[in-house]
């Protein structure tokens, strides 16, 4: 690692303007690796998959924290358990495959053997051929299992930590996001399929976009055009108390916003169109299936996770980071076991609004792009966050940028960064 | 090949091929969905390799009717004006098999690869795939002509490159 471990800012300032974010966090390979220590490697928990993708014994996916590979699996007993995918003797990855199912995880390389709990079983050749090689005496296969991470479900999700001292996943989450979490995952799921994107920017890009209220009625005509979402209509923008994770809700109103006053909000706005129409407006045809009545809930987890109720599709987004410049979301679409025929039908329809092709999502990729491609010379030039007054604190409307100042803010905690707030 | 197949009918396959082809190399949507028939049962569906092989339903694009075709249409050339970075592609394809489905007719499937070029960039491989096709024939002799009643897209790439506007 060439890169000097402490190159970065140690000291970010903020005005009264607003929260400014150096843009070097995006682009120097020296935030991109102390991230991968504090924050992936550290005292967070990690989305890594949904039970329903491992439903018998045997089953494991392959995935990754951050950028360090490793495996989920379901073992002889039930219980979900996470390794690093890496075998424990000479270092080369014990899973190629995305998926699938075994009775034990055998390197390609030396065929040592590893059992659903991670235990080493077998070593070829363990007491020499013939009386000539083999392992010393010392060897103990009961040091050689894999690295085991912390595994903890909530209602089917399934996350995991490197981190011997982080707290309880529930408290990690807080109430709120335990809640939206539970209040989705509420039966069991149909899993409907997977989407993988890659996008050529910094995955903080997408955890700001994602914590960012403001831009949804804005950049995304479909959005604003069908209401599915409006900065006219009532919403909440919420953080849990650590400010970590953000909820961004669209709450049924007896009192929608008139068309007038939509025009009044959105005149010149390329995203209202009210001259646009479907010639299958079924797409919108949904079924209220919520008792609370939100159409639309967008929950982002720190540090990889997106969950996401908007009508009817169901999806959680995971972050894959591979390099300053270069992360993967992978999309995991689902439907409840117990959809009937015309509610999958419906969740197929409306599978169309998200995706690395989402007719209200496909633009989120290209904001991305276009950021990292313009701030790659300018570190130490700022990006302004000030909507709503420039402060992480909940509102109950959502014209605002709080949440990503709530996602900022515990960044640079863990990274032992400053804020220096001027006058 | 089906020996039911006349030089009519495949002439009028190979056709809506180009047409398809020349409609998305050109960036022509309208082009694109004028490739389908016009019945309220015609269908595109764009689904990852990944999805089709573990027999899970989503997809990337689901057009399952020829209104939502002409919504997707609009969705590139009114809805997403502006917010993307113009590309452009060629597509590639290689018929592999076509069989006789009755009714005028053709189970036909092709293999195709795509470049894309975003404008300013270098040329990259956007994914290959297979085509799976429900083609009929409309019109006799000299005036057959070819639609599609199904399109299935089965593209190979894990990993999409990047974002994605323009059907496959």
């Amino acid at each position: 690692m060439n890169a000097p471990m402490e190159s970065f800012e140690q000291r970010w300032t903020s005005s009264p303007e607003g929260f400014r974010v150096p843009y070097e966090v995006f682009t120097d390979r020296a935030y991109y690796d102390k991230e991968q220590e504090k924050i992936f490697r550290g005292e967070t928990w990690s989305f890594v998959g949904l039970e329903a993708e491992l439903p018998n014994k045997g089953d494991f996916k392959a995935t990754a924290i951050g950028d360090t590979p490793v495996i989920v699996t379901r073992d002889q007993v039930g219980q979900i358990r996470v390794f690093k995918n890496r075998c424990a003797h000479r270092g080369a990855l014990l899973v190629r495959e995305p998926r699938g199912n075994v009775k034990s995880f055998d390197c390609v390389y030396h065929q040592w053997s590893f059992d659903l709990t991670g235990a080493l079983r077998g070593v070829p050749m363990r007491r020499g051929v013939r009386g000539q090689g083999g392992m010393p005496p010392e060897f103990d296969m009961a040091n050689f299992g894999l690295d085991a991470l912390r595994v903890e479900s909530l209602n089917g999700v399934i996350f995991a930590s490197f981190s011997s001292t982080v707290e309880p996943l529930l408290d990690y989450l807080g109430e709120e996001v335990v809640d939206t979490i539970q209040r989705i995952f509420n039966r069991p799921i149909r899993i409907m399929g997977d989407q993988r994107q890659y996008v050529h920017g910094n995955w903080k890009l997408y955890a700001e976009n994602t914590r960012d209220p403001y831009h949804g009625s804005l950049l995304h005509l479909f959005h604003n055009t069908f209401g599915l979402y409006r900065a006219t209509q009532a919403g909440v923008s919420h953080m849990d108390a650590s400010k970590r994770h953000s909820i961004l809700k669209v709450v049924a109103t007896a009192t929608p916003a008139s068309e007038s006053e939509n025009k009044e909000v959105y005149k010149d706005v390329r995203s209202y169109n009210t001259d646009f129409h479907l010639q299958d407006p079924s797409i919108l045809a949904g079924r209220k299936e919520f008792d609370d009545g939100s159409t639309l809930i967008i929950n982002a987890i720190f540090p990889n996770l997106l969950l996401q109720q908007i009508a009817n599709t169901l999806a959680v987004r995971q972050s894959v980071t591979y390099a300053p410049d270069a992360f993967e979301i992978v999309w995991t679409l689902f439907g409840y076991a117990d959809d009937d025929e015309e509610m999958q039908m419906i969740r197929m329809k409306q599978s169309n609004l998200i995706g690395p092709a989402g007719l209200i999502s496909m633009e989120d990729g290209e904001a991305v792009e276009i950021v990292q491609e313009a701030v790659v010379r300018d570190g130490k030039k700022t990006s302004l966050l000030a909507m709503g007054g420039g402060r992480a604190e909940n509102v109950e409307h959502m014209i605002t940028e709080a949440p990503i100042i709530g996602f900022w803010e515990n960044y640079c905690r863990y990274l032992g960064i400053t804020q220096v707030r001027v006058a | 090949m089906s020996q039911a197949i006349t030089a009519a009918h495949t002439s009028a396959i190979d056709a809506l091929h180009t047409a398809y082809v020349a409609a998305l190399d050109q960036g022509d949507m309208a082009a694109w969905a004028a490739t389908f028939a016009v019945a309220d049962e015609t269908s595109y569906f764009c689904i990852s390799a990944e999805n089709d092989r573990r027999g899970l339903p989503l997809a990337l694009m689901y057009d399952d009717c020829r209104g939502r075709i002409d919504d997707r249409v609009s969705f590139v050339t009114k809805v997403w004006v502006g917010t993307y970075q113009p590309y452009r592609t060629r597509h590639f394809i290689q018929r592999l098999s076509c069989e006789s489905a009755g009714n005028n007719q053709y189970r036909v499937t092709s293999g195709f690869m795509i470049m894309m070029t975003p404008e300013g960039g270098a040329t990259t491989i956007l994914t290959s795939g297979e085509y799976r096709d429900l083609i009929e024939i409309q019109g006799e002799g000299d005036n057959a002509r070819a639609v599609f009643r199904e399109r299935r897209t089965v593209y190979d790439a894990d990993v999409l490159p990047r974002y994605i506007v323009f059907p496959f």
